[in-house]
């Protein structure tokens, strides 16, 4: 099968490889697989909880071409972008943009699904640390 | 009820006629395209001695000169039982089959990587990239990483080996019928073939790295 010349770029030059550090505040991590193929993809979005920016992103993918390139196409396609809007973007955009073939779409889906579940992750640590923040209030 | 071309007898479907013994062109599951009980724990020497004994019986090469509608057959016949043969003689691609055979879909709700599986492909596959960047000074910290990862490997076979234990149990509590849920059984199974999905391509780049 070949790949498009946009799944190869993203794939030989990755566009935000890594993660962030580990008590870095204010991140939301999405740990996601494809059980057909193995493939683990891992996404970090750095949201400012003042106006729900997504300022910043990382990932990690082990997989297949397309699913590097889907989550590394997906952290550059979310940057700047309200959480509202990252949750609505669709798998068909990044098929579209990396010229997936259909058997390659999950790994689109994948991408679309680590955005979710980082954002879900995000918010969950927001309400622990604001429950956090009301018992110590209630404390003292 | 299918009819064969050759004799015209109308019989259960099978892929050779009860009759006249010409192929037939049908429909089947694996299973019953091997004549094998519709049951999971498949027994190997009967899954093996059917393959052979069909296979020759329907043999594109036996009916070169035969009508046109035989020859289809019998290519058709062999091109199915090829498929189900592959399919069933390993217990994992028979796990996925049973799933599609029951119109359970692996994937559907079931994105979540467990996590004490994801932290460990995560783990191993750090020190796969921290191995390789070792290795372009071939250093003796490279010769030790490398020892580290053959024992990695062994324990990552470990982990395998469960986890098939785990699914002939699965197979078993599906063949027992009766007692447990049958949706709680797919679940399990699900999980379980997830679970050596990812630590199979886990293993496939450790294995990359130590060949």
């Amino acid at each position: 099968m070949a790949y498009s010349s946009k799944v190869i770029d993203h794939y030989t030059n990755p566009r935000n490889v890594g993660s962030f550090p580990k008590n870095e505040a204010n991140v939301g991590t999405g740990v996601v697989g494809a059980p057909e193929c193995g493939d683990v993809m891992k996404l970090q979005l750095k949201i400012n909880p003042e106006n729900g920016i997504i300022e910043d992103a990382r990932f990690k993918t082990f997989g297949c071409g397309s699913a590097i390139a889907s989550s590394s196409y997906v952290t550059e396609l979310v940057k700047g972008k309200r959480i509202e809007e990252a949750i609505a973007i669709k798998n068909t955009s990044i098929v579209k943009e990396l010229n997936l073939p259909p058997v390659k779409i999950h790994c689109s889906v994948l991408a679309e699904d680590a955005i979710k579940a980082a954002i879900a992750d995000w918010r969950k640590r927001r309400e622990q640390a604001s429950a956090v923040v009301e018992k110590k209030a209630e404390e003292a | 009820m299918v009819q064969c071309p050759s004799c015209a007898r109308s019989q259960q479907p099978r892929l050779v006629c009860s009759q006249c013994g010409a192929p037939l062109a049908v429909d089947l599951d694996f299973f019953a395209a091997l004549d094998l009980p519709r049951v999971l724990q498949t027994d190997n020497a009967t899954l093996e001695a059917n393959y052979y004994d069909l296979g020759r019986r329907i043999h594109p090469d036996r009916f070169a000169t035969a009508p046109s509608e035989i020859r289809d057959a019998s290519l058709r016949a062999t091109a199915l039982l090829t498929r189900a043969y592959r399919t069933l003689r390993d217990p994992v691609s028979r796990g996925l089959y049973w799933l599609e055979l029951h119109d359970h879909k692996l994937a559907e709700d079931n994105k979540q990587v467990p996590p004490d599986l994801a932290e460990l492909v995560f783990e191993v596959q750090e020190e796969l990239s921290e191995l390789r960047a070792l290795r372009q000074h071939s250093s003796d910290e490279a010769r030790q990483g490398l020892l580290k990862l053959r024992s990695r490997r062994a324990n990552l076979q470990g982990l395998l080996d469960e986890l098939y234990a785990e699914l002939f149990q699965n197979f078993a509590a599906f063949d027992a019928g009766g007692g447990r849920d049958r949706e709680q059984l797919f679940a399990e199974l699900k999980t379980i073939l997830s679970k050596i999905a990812y630590l199979k391509s886990l293993v496939r780049d450790v294995d990359n790295e130590l060949r």
